[in-house]
């Protein structure tokens, strides 16, 4: 840098000789930027959101089906199990309450009287059981209808065996009496 | 030292980028008269450098979010109001080439007592010069730009920058001389 330059720079203030209109300027540039506020362009008119937006939903709508499907098939499968496992026990007790029943019809100590006493008895509970069978096929999960059940069978054998144990304490009071006389 | 300069106004920078006018205001209060003249050296009109530091300005705050302190915000909106400039001269076809060096008879002579020149007569010697060599005397002396910036400004190389700088420089040492 020579004299004639190192002058130039050292003075160059003194050519910044003009003032600019501040306020007429600073008008139009704030006119200009209120009339080009940023764009705001909606998240679906971008092409790209639109595709993404698009899987998400397949995806989301995949999850649901899957969901649905997964939850038929769960409960389907816990019903097979469920049913599979009430069968067993009402084929238990059904053989069960069959042959006591058949014990009490055959014994020859019961008067006829009693044995429909009894029978009707079993008819109320078979009755019973049919309408907890019904509840049960609605609402397999329902473990008070299983309980229910359970308890009819319960029930049943209980008034089985307790009139097993009438007939053989009247039969051991008549062998007493045979040993007193 | 430098990189605190680079940060200059930063906070007010920081603020513009986020749309507060206020801010943006205060930016323009304080570089509107530099630009303003840097515009007017340029374009020699009052209308025309109004509109340049106006689109410049509106262009800057619209762009702050490209601004990442490498330089001052005063050089980067200046590098915008240079180009406006270059381009509204490049639409008026004003040519920004320099003449060749036969149509001036320059000469080699050293021009003696440089530090007693009158600084107003630089500025008149300058206005007698083809357009051309204004705008390198310009980007060169008063903007204090390299050969490389006028090169990347004017869209020629740094080796014709240097070439043209020194004939209109001795043209303009002529013309003081001369006065």
């Amino acid at each position: 840098m020579d004299y004639f330059e190192k002058h130039i720079r050292d003075n160059k203030a003194l050519f910044d000789e003009h003032k600019a209109d501040r306020a007429k300027m600073w008008s139009k540039i704030e006119l200009e930027l209120s009339n080009t506020e940023p764009k705001v362009v909606p998240l679906w008119k971008s092409p790209i959101l639109r595709v993404a937006a698009s899987v998400v939903l397949l995806l989301l709508l995949s999850f649901l089906i899957g969901i649905t499907v997964y939850d038929s098939q769960q409960p389907g499968g816990q019903s097979n199990m469920v049913s599979q496992e009430l069968m067993d026990i009402d084929m238990h007790y059904s053989n069960l309450v069959q042959h006591q029943v058949q014990l009490v019809k055959d014994h020859p100590d019961l008067s006829r009287e009693d044995k429909e006493e009894f029978l009707s008895f079993m008819d109320e509970l078979d009755e019973e059981y049919e309408v907890l069978k019904l509840e049960m096929q609605k609402n397999l999960s329902n473990e008070r209808v299983l309980e229910a059940i359970i308890g009819n069978y319960k029930k049943r054998i209980e008034l089985i065996e307790n009139l097993l144990r009438q007939i053989n304490d009247s039969k051991m009071i008549n062998d007493d009496y045979g040993y007193t006389l | 030292m430098k990189t605190n300069i680079r940060f200059t106004h930063q906070e007010l920078v920081e603020k513009s980028k986020l749309g507060d006018r206020n801010s943006q205001f205060l930016l323009y209060e304080h570089y509107v008269d530099a630009m303003y003249n840097v515009s007017m050296r340029m374009l020699c009109s009052k209308e025309d450098a109004e509109d340049t530091v106006q689109d410049s300005f509106v262009e800057a705050f619209k762009n702050l979010g490209n601004f990442r302190y490498e330089s001052t915000f005063g050089s980067w909106l200046k590098r915008i109001v240079i180009n406006k400039s270059i381009n509204h001269l490049k639409l008026k076809r004003i040519p920004l080439e320099p003449m060749e060096d036969h149509e001036y008879h320059l000469t080699e002579e050293p021009i003696e007592n440089v530090e007693d020149l009158d600084i107003e007569k630089v500025k008149r010697g300058i206005k007698k010069l083809p357009p051309g060599y204004q705008q390198i005397i310009h980007l060169y002396l008063i903007e204090g730009y390299d050969h490389e910036e006028i090169g990347e400004v004017l869209g020629i190389s740094q080796s014709t920058s240097k070439s043209q700088y020194h004939r209109a420089k001795k043209k303009l040492l002529e013309i003081i001389k001369e006065m």
